[in-house]
């Protein structure tokens, strides 16, 4: 029988609200460093928002950068520091809006890094705000209070499908809500840190992961609504995967 | 046999594992951690070790050996 055990990685737990998915993630990212013997030479960068909690719980040498800009900050590092694990964990508002121009250009450029977005539909930090590229239409926010309207607000857009003309090395969409679809996950970042070490290109991984707290759902609720909403508007599974031939 | 173990000191009360579990062997109590937070029990006798609560837990409360 297979036996399960917290990694040593994680070294506390984490402050994260009852069900959040990021809990799960910075697991699923243990393990994966884990599983490849790399834990010695990881440099993790955060970016400032729910993504911060891995500061206190993972074991790794850490960077918290300026909020958005967490692909440039991994960039540097990856730079100077090439022979160095760099992992970018960032969340959807970071990543696809705030600093999408960062999160572009690093993928231009095709640098062997690995970058995580923990896609929650929303700005979870700052209290729950409508985010402009991944906020369902008629979702309920702090900043859309009657639900999100396609005329005057937009419409969400699935960023992965902009990622994969910049001819990456690998995006993929994962989610958490059961074990079937976290196992898939677990593949996908495994593979990121695996294209990373062969020193392949930028991989990145989006995770679909819920946000009771600011959905003002029930936790087991919440994951309801991502199997039932977000995945029908955000397909679940890989979008490129180049296998090493730029 | 394989079974799982659960410290509930770290539990947040989600109930994410009693989703999971495919055989209806974790119990939610209204029994509360020291963090305020209502804790789960597992019934050892419907156990088969499968690890579906470890990989849905966020807070790393299971483990299974």
């Amino acid at each position: 029988m297979p036996v399960y055990k917290t990694p040593k990685s994680i070294i506390a737990p984490s402050g994260c609200c009852g069900g959040c998915g990021h809990g799960i993630i910075q697991r699923l990212i243990a393990e994966s460093i884990e599983e490849l013997g790399l834990q010695d030479q990881v440099i993790a960068c955060v970016d400032i928002a729910c993504s911060e909690w891995s500061l206190d719980c993972l074991d790794y040498d850490h960077i918290a950068g300026p909020h958005g800009r967490i692909a440039s900050v991994a960039t540097g590092i990856k730079k100077v520091r090439p022979d160095k694990t760099v992992y970018a964990l960032a969340g959807d508002g970071s990543s696809y809006v705030i600093g999408w121009t960062e999160t572009t250009y690093a993928a231009v450029r095709d640098i062997p890094i690995t970058m995580i977005v923990v896609n929650n539909g929303i700005f979870g930090m700052t209290g729950g705000q409508m985010n402009l590229a991944t906020t369902l239409i008629g979702d309920k926010t702090v900043s859309s209070k009657a639900g999100r309207r396609r005329e005057t607000m937009g419409h969400p857009v699935d960023m992965l499908q902009a990622i994969k003309t910049f001819d990456v090395e690998f995006a993929a969409r994962g989610a958490l809500y059961d074990t079937k679809h976290i196992d898939e996950t677990k593949r996908f970042i495994k593979k990121g840190f695996e294209n990373q070490r062969d020193n392949k290109g930028f991989s990145i991984i989006e995770v679909l992961s819920p946000c009771p707290t600011n959905w003002k759902l029930d936790p087991v609720d919440a994951m309801e609504k991502i199997k039932n909403e977000n995945e029908k508007v955000f397909p679940v599974g890989v979008y490129t995967d180049r296998g090493g031939n730029k | 046999m394989a079974k799982a173990k659960a410290n509930t000191e770290l539990c947040k009360g989600c109930r994410l594992c009693v989703r999971a579990c495919p055989r209806h062997a974790i119990i939610p109590l209204e029994l509360v951690n020291k963090n305020g937070y209502e804790i789960i029990e597992i019934d050892q006798e419907l156990c088969i070790g499968c690890g579906m609560c470890y990989k849905t837990c966020p807070d790393n409360v299971f483990t299974v050996e």
